[in-house]
């Protein structure tokens, strides 16, 4: 299991101290749930490690190399895929927005059938051919999901993905995520809502005051799957 | 009354005998305007998507410029232009003053600040999350660029347009810079002020006829390609 370990990243807006020396470690393979107060920072930090923000110190480590934020972005942007709350659609079908997310050098055959795969993945195949923008909001977030599954990152970053979702919707949801934390990918995920999250988690952290407090550690879940795994 | 329905049945006469003196000059019209149009788009685009997702030290003093230059008469465009391209001016050993290139790079000093403007609207009326999930898809910056302009593309075809309604149917710097010279740089607005100043209506109101028919055309088909039209479901 690889990690991934942010430090001592601040940001202020104006004279406000949003983040101040956070210490993040994220884990392959690994689903970690950023629960806090509305305003505490929680997209910020999604959007500075998602590239789009630029903090005012920052530092990663890779395990081979310590990065700061220049170095970070240059290199590890094309690994790490953020999604909005209401994820964007592209003008075109579904079956475009899935397009999108491969390289365009790749042959048109294998293009094709990587996105009928994508498509079957996320239950998108009645949809594949309808103008991505009058989807549902259910439908919105499993478009972003299947993208991310074509990308492949190494994190994906979630800014409450099931905000505004029924219980269906919610479920399959949770159930595309837990597919690709198997897949091997790193999910950072805010939201206000655990429970929703409570069988997909392996940490869960709360920002508060700019830094972050560990809920439940990552060992707690650990044990926590070996007992019902054991039962 | 009866002046101006016999200067119209003359007007369409011409325009449907296919006077080759008349569209000599509409055909000077459209490629003059036409080609400034076409390279003074692609930096005005440039230009416009930097105003509005850079943030840079006077970016919004930029933008007023180019909202203060809508406003310039285009005499005044046309005249500092002659200055400059005049035997005594900075660019006079080019020899352009009273040539098409003269009048290409008028008309491309008219478009660039509506294009600039108008497409800044529109390119700031565009959800940064499209800029944002592009890249975070891997799109190269060209490739993110390209992807905005298609999503704005409507808001950016209206820029075109308005730019050039405008400096196909100006007169002062055409005038200026192009010498109203019959076969080289005589125009469909620089004939219609030398006609009427002769009395001869006729052609005038012919010219003004395709202005109106094409005015008409390129707006109906904007109106085609952004579908609806409405607010609604």
């Amino acid at each position: 299991m690889s990690t991934l370990h942010f430090r001592d990243i601040h940001k202020h807006y104006a004279r406000r101290t949003i983040l101040a020396g956070l210490e993040l470690c994220l884990r392959t393979g690994s689903c970690t749930l950023l629960t806090g107060e509305n305003g505490t920072g929680k997209t910020t930090l999604l959007r500075i490690l998602g590239g789009f923000e630029k903090p005012e110190q920052f530092a990663a480590d890779t395990g081979h190399a310590q990065l700061n934020w220049r170095h970070y972005r240059k290199l590890l942007q094309s690994s790490v895929l953020y999604l909005h709350q209401q994820p964007y659609m592209f003008e075109g079908s579904v079956r475009d927005n899935l397009s999108f997310a491969l390289d365009r050098s790749l042959p048109k055959a294998e293009r094709e059938q990587r996105i009928h795969t994508a498509l079957q993945w996320a239950g998108l195949e009645k949809i594949a051919d309808t103008r991505a923008k009058t989807l549902s909001g259910g439908e919105y977030q499993r478009v972003a999901l299947a993208r991310a599954w074509l990308r492949q990152p190494r994190i994906l970053l979630l800014d409450e993905p099931t905000a505004n979702m029924d219980r269906e919707a919610r479920n399959r949801t949770i159930s595309l995520l837990r597919q690709l934390r198997d897949d091997g990918m790193a999910l950072l995920v805010a939201s206000h809502d655990p429970e929703c999250f409570s069988s997909l988690v392996n940490e869960h952290l709360n920002l508060s005051a700019g830094r972050l407090q560990t809920v439940t550690p990552a060992s707690r879940f650990v044990n926590m799957t070996l007992l019902q795994q054991a039962s | 009354m009866d002046a101006l329905i016999d200067a119209s049945l003359k007007a369409l006469h011409l325009l449907f005998s296919g006077d080759m003196a008349l569209w000599e000059i509409v055909g000077i019209s459209f490629r003059v305007s036409l080609l400034a149009l076409l390279i003074a788009t692609p930096p005005a685009v440039l230009l416009a998507f930097v105003l509005a997702y850079g943030n840079f030290p006077g970016r919004r003093l930029i933008i007023a410029l180019f909202s203060t230059l809508l406003s310039v008469p285009t005499v005044v465009i046309g005249l500092t232009l002659y200055l400059i391209l005049s035997r005594q001016g900075p660019l006079g050993e080019w020899h352009l003053l009273f040539t098409q290139n003269a009048m290409i790079i008028g008309q491309i000093a008219l478009a660039f600040p509506m294009l600039v403007s108008i497409g800044h609207s529109a390119l700031q009326a565009a959800d940064r999350r499209a800029w944002e999930t592009a890249r975070t898809l891997g799109a190269s910056h060209l490739r993110a660029l390209l992807t905005i302009i298609y999503e704005v593309r409507f808001g950016l075809l209206a820029a075109v347009l308005a730019s050039f309604g405008r400096i196909i149917s100006e007169v002062g710097a055409s005038m200026m810079l192009g010498g109203n010279i019959l076969h080289h740089t005589r125009n469909i607005p620089t004939a219609i002020a030398l006609e009427t100043s002769k009395g001869e209506f006729a052609q005038g109101i012919a010219l003004g006829m395709v202005l109106l028919v094409m005015a008409a055309t390129l707006n109906v088909l904007l109106h085609h390609f952004q579908g609806k039209g409405f607010v609604g479901s």
